[in-house]
């Protein structure tokens, strides 16, 4: 943090005020706040030490005779702590956090990048889908049959992300972030499609 | 949220579903897709070769109520619009029309980007059968 603290003006100070022992507010980024590299391929068993950890640090209880200021961080602290937590868990959520981060939000790009012959793929499965409603049974051997195409996809998909996610940690390559996109495009499709095959 | 009365019009009945023969000449087919959301639209024209008119044009929409009367509203505005025409259709007419929310604007994004997508795919088709059709002709 670069600011001083609230409190007592020191400068530089960390999560808590070196001079004064203060509760400063938490950093917003998701990363900085564990105290971890900003990493696509994390350590799972350090985040859930450093979460642990920093509940036992931060719990609103803790400071309930602090001051007002101080309990308004620690609420601002667990919020961030359990939402960075949830999504910094899950590689796919990290993906698209640091992908937001980058500038290439999933939610904010336009319709063309998906290749068509998924798009054709996805819409005949989904005809199939519809088909099934109406009881046509052959139509089902057809869906259980692409349930397991597109479960073999999506493990493919994930095998694929873990090297692309080496590769960015590697050299923050922006091309590799493209591509790690695309995939997870594809994924989302995917896995739309698995639980589709679910609830028919 | 509550879909707008248009939008549950659209979605309880909607307009020409259905196909068109992908492999006519005359038969422009754009299929587009919203990878958040895993929505899937396929939008088709027919146009008449005489007139440049559109005569016919179907749509098979697999998304949200919104994307499917999107979709739905796209091809009704379609039919007896000429292909110069049709392609001034935007989403912000889609989301006056049907009162979409914020949160649903690209729904009429993915239907402007099909209808752009079966322009394309029937201007494709055109410029290779010229020399054909002149030899009719």
């Amino acid at each position: 943090m670069e600011s001083n603290c609230w409190n007592c003006g020191a400068s530089a100070p960390e999560r808590f005020c070196a001079d004064c022992k203060a509760l400063q507010p938490p950093p917003a980024d998701y990363f900085v706040f564990f105290g971890l590299p900003a990493q696509l391929s994390l350590d799972g068993k350090e985040l859930e030490k450093q979460f642990y950890a920093l509940s036992r640090q931060l719990h609103p209880d803790i400071f309930a005779r602090k001051s007002q200021r101080e309990r308004e961080y620690s609420l601002e602290a667990t919020a961030v702590l359990n939402d960075g937590f949830r999504v910094l868990r899950d590689p796919i959520q990290r993906a698209m956090y640091v992908l937001k981060k980058q500038g290439l939000d999933i939610g904010e790009q336009g319709t063309r990048d998906v290749p068509p012959e998924l798009l054709e793929e996805v819409f005949d499965l989904n005809m199939a889908l519809e088909e099934m409603k109406f009881g046509d049974e052959e139509a089902r051997t057809q869906i259980l049959g692409a349930r397991e195409r597109f479960e073999g996809m999506c493990k493919e998909i994930d095998g694929e992300l873990k090297k692309l996610f080496a590769a960015w940690d590697a050299g923050h390559d922006a091309e590799v972030l493209t591509e790690i996109r695309g995939l997870l495009n594809r994924r989302k499709y995917i896995t739309n499609l698995i639980k589709q095959t679910e609830t028919a | 949220m509550a879909y707008s009365d248009k939008v549950l019009d659209h979605y309880n009945n909607p307009r020409n579903v259905g196909s068109l023969d992908k492999n006519a000449d005359n038969v422009g087919t754009g299929m587009v897709g919203a990878p958040e959301c895993g929505d899937v639209m396929k939008l088709q024209i027919q146009v008449d070769d005489t007139t440049g008119i559109i005569s016919d044009a179907k749509f098979k929409t697999f998304g949200c109520g919104s994307a499917i009367a999107s979709s739905s509203l796209a091809t009704e505005w379609l039919k007896g619009k000429t292909v110069d025409e049709a392609l001034q259709i935007s989403n912000t007419e889609i989301v006056n029309e049907l009162s979409l929310p914020p949160v649903k604007i690209h729904c009429s994004v993915l239907a402007e980007d099909a209808i752009k997508a079966a322009i394309n795919d029937y201007r494709t088709k055109q410029t290779k059968r010229v020399p054909v059709a002149e030899a009719v002709a």
